[in-house]
């Protein structure tokens, strides 16, 4: 019984949603530059990032906003999860190129 | 010049900052510091050897190679912390007695942890700084700035690891131990935190909205916030994974003094 009680209290903590569909959103850096520089997604829902880095050189996602922090490598790309979020709008930026490379996520209410 | 600077000293300043109190540590356990340039050199390799396999690393795990070694490495340094301060727990109570040799925490095993904690803070962050590097590697200038700044970035940063260090260094040792206990409290709650951002960020927890933003006193754009940041694993919108993480690191590092203060009465009892 108390096995099942344990189990059941760390199902609670890890991801519920991880299994379900999760919208895939995308963002290309192209010569130090963030493609799109503004994206928007929905509110209330996780959403998996993938960061194509089509630069041959490497580049790092960080954003204090959004709580993540991610080296890319040149020609790969990164899976980062972000949310769920409340609306709002939430910047980011190249730690490597933080002059050029910087852009926004924009959370709004019933985006799909 | 100015970003290699600041970037070089985000990522050495919380390895600068390990060593300094675990060495002043070390000395008021009157240790002598052999881990240190051991744990330099292997944290320094460490670094090299994951920013060359960095690409293989982070596609590992469905993408997600990079936050589960990251994540580990927090783990091992969050775990040697709560060793230390439960190894340290008899002193405490009784830091002006000298303690006889059997009850004294065990030297090489003190050694090896301290040595764990500096080498997988180093490989961790050190990694970012080489692949910050390879960036600049077909042009020549920029590459030499960049080094410059790096250098500067790490005189910084081991600068103020030498500050803090004897900082800690003139506290008398009665006020040495609970000082660093509380510290060591704090930064394995810190790094608690980033394993949970680590886990979150792969998907395996979901994040949720922050319980506050404290960005408004202490920003974590600013010299305060980075140094909050890298000692304390600062974040000014935690949310309640994060805090939960927190507060069973905390406990768990904390468990050990009232757990060895309750064993020393039963010997003192059971001695009659």
């Amino acid at each position: 019984m108390r096995f099942r009680a344990c189990c059941w209290l760390l199902g609670m903590s890890v991801s519920t949603t991880t299994l379900a569909a999760t919208p895939v959103f995308e963002i290309d850096i192209r010569d130090h530059l963030f493609e799109p520089a503004e994206l928007v997604i929905p509110a209330d829902t996780k959403v998996k990032l993938l960061v194509h880095n089509l630069d041959a050189t490497p580049e790092e996602f960080e954003s204090y906003e959004l709580n993540r922090e991610k080296v890319i490598m040149g020609g790969t790309t990164a899976t980062i999860y972000i949310g769920p979020l409340p609306p709002g709008v939430y910047p980011y930026f190249g730690e490597f190129n933080p002059k050029t490379a910087q852009g926004i996520i924009r959370v709004q209410q019933g985006e799909r | 010049m100015l970003d290699a600077v600041l970037l070089v000293l985000r990522e050495v300043l919380e390895a600068a900052l390990f060593v300094a109190i675990l060495l002043a540590l070390g000395r008021k356990l009157g240790m002598r510091g052999a881990w240190v340039w051991p744990a330099l050199l292997i944290g320094l390799t460490g670094s090299w050897l994951l920013s060359a396999q960095a690409a293989a690393i982070a596609d590992a795990f469905d993408g997600s190679g990079a936050e589960v070694l990251n994540a580990l490495l927090f783990a091992l340094a969050i775990g040697c912390f709560i060793i230390i301060n439960w190894l340290l727990s008899d002193e405490l109570w009784d830091p002006q007695q000298p303690h006889s040799t059997a009850s004294q925490p065990p030297r090489p095993i003190l050694d090896s942890l301290f040595g764990v904690i500096v080498a997988a803070s180093m490989a961790r962050e050190g990694s970012e700084v080489w692949i910050y590097f390879s960036a600049f590697g077909g042009q020549p200038d920029a590459l030499l700035g960049s080094l410059m700044g790096g250098l500067i970035g790490t005189g910084l940063g081991v600068s103020i690891g030498v500050l803090v260090y004897y900082l800690f260094d003139f506290q008398p040792r009665r006020w040495f131990l609970p000082i660093y206990m509380g510290l060591a409290t704090l930064v394995a709650g810190g790094l608690s935190m980033q394993l949970a951002r680590q886990l979150m960020q792969m998907g395996w927890l979901d994040s949720g909205r922050p319980i506050w933003d404290s960005g408004w006193i202490v920003d974590e754009r600013g010299w305060m916030g980075q140094f909050l940041n890298a000692a304390f694993g600062y974040d000014a919108n935690p949310d309640a994974t994060q805090l939960t993480c927190y507060v069973v690191v905390v406990l768990l590092v904390l468990a050990g003094i009232p757990l060895r203060r309750w064993r020393q009465r039963v010997q003192m009892e059971a001695l009659g």
